[in-house]
């Protein structure tokens, strides 16, 4: 179901995107940084989907407030001759790799799961 | 909550995700479009900035002409005086070349031309005489001006008091813009004296261009629009 609307969500984004005018160049670092917030918000969404603790306006707080924050983040930098937009990318980034990593983990044992009783049913049919 | 609403949830956000990422991708291949895939990103941005700041600041320094143009006449509407000032200062304007004319005339298009090779050449033939050069199309101006040409515009570059057709290697050099063919001349002027000037016998076009096949079309038009220069033109050396 999920993984469904994921699909179905991405090609109607590319739809959308291809249809959209460019952006500006100068402000292309900050829609930059944005995807990467707002790409950790929706792996993490899915992480908690599946341990089953998800939170609809932590959720869609997480997704925008992060984005926004980072902006003005990135900005804030700018200004100051900082690359703070570095520090954004790095947590981002590990954190996706935290989400990735859960899914990954909570897949496996699923499908591990499945081969052990698999294993178990036909040991009981085979008695 | 159910599953139903948070696959809708999720399945938004992703396409806001990935509509935000088509867009930067088209923006970002877009500006390596115009640098070139140079290595140094710094210049990069730089350049693509001010780039930017150019363009902005042309539409502005628009913006603010057309302001300039209404606030005149505003000013000399109620005055029979400085409405004369006034129409003279457009003729003027029309005249050195920053304001965009519009009338009857002539648009020549010539071209290199491509279908002469090294092996289908004439033994004493030259390949350079198939291309157009500065020289071609500074006769050419010189021919349009003779015939009483008011405006001309290469390529949409607008020949001024200041214009220089220069070569620049394999490209001409036009008020400091490399050009090249095939190039578009429009010329307002009095259609019969400009096509009967420049099609006469032992002129340019009938000894060369015609002759090497450079004439792509040359067409009567009633309504030619020619831009306006469109750089800045200083005086350093005149005193008034």
């Amino acid at each position: 179901m999920i993984i469904l609307a994921i699909c179905i969500g991405c090609v109607l984004g590319a739809i959308i995107g291809i249809n959209l005018p460019m952006i500006p160049y100068s402000y292309s670092s900050y829609l930059a940084i944005s995807i990467v917030a707002a790409l950790d918000s929706v792996l993490g969404g899915i992480t908690s989907t599946l341990n089953g603790k998800f939170n609809f306006k932590i959720f869609v707080s997480g997704f925008f407030g992060n984005a926004i924050l980072s902006i003005l983040l990135t900005y804030l930098g700018e200004k100051l001759n900082v690359d703070i937009y570095v520090g954004a990318v790095v947590v981002f980034v590990g954190r996706m790799f935290n989400n990735l990593g859960m899914i990954r983990r909570y897949y496996i044992d699923k499908w591990s799961n499945k081969k052990s009783e698999e294993k178990i049913s036909t040991e009981n049919k085979a008695k | 909550m159910s599953k139903k609403k948070v696959a809708l949830i999720v399945g938004i956000m992703c396409v806001i995700l990935t509509t935000a990422i088509v867009i930067q991708y088209k923006t970002v291949s877009n500006a390596s479009k115009i640098t070139g895939t140079s290595v140094n990103s710094e210049l990069k941005t730089e350049v693509l900035k001010w780039k930017e700041k150019y363009e902005q600041l042309y539409v502005e320094l628009g913006k603010s002409e057309e302001r300039l143009e209404k606030i005149r006449e505003i000013a000399s509407d109620n005055n029979k005086d400085s409405s004369d000032l006034q129409n003279e200062l457009k003729k003027l304007n029309a005249l050195i070349g920053t304001t965009d004319v519009q009338g009857k005339g002539i648009v020549i298009t010539i071209a290199d031309n491509n279908k002469v090779t090294n092996e289908n050449i004439g033994l004493l033939d030259d390949i350079s005489f198939y291309l157009i050069h500065d020289r071609d199309l500074l006769r050419l101006v010189n021919e349009l001006k003779n015939a009483g040409a008011e405006a001309i515009s290469i390529n949409d570059e607008r020949i001024i008091n200041t214009t220089s057709i220069t070569c620049d290697g394999n490209v001409v050099l036009i008020n400091g813009k490399k050009m090249s063919s095939p190039f578009v001349i429009k010329a307002i002027g009095s259609q019969e004296a400009i096509l009967g000037a420049i099609e006469r016998p032992g002129g340019l076009l009938r000894n060369e261009l015609y002759k090497y096949g450079l004439v792509s079309s040359i067409e009567k038009q009633d309504k030619i629009l020619i831009y306006k220069y469109n750089g800045v033109i200083n005086y350093k050396s005149i005193n008034q």
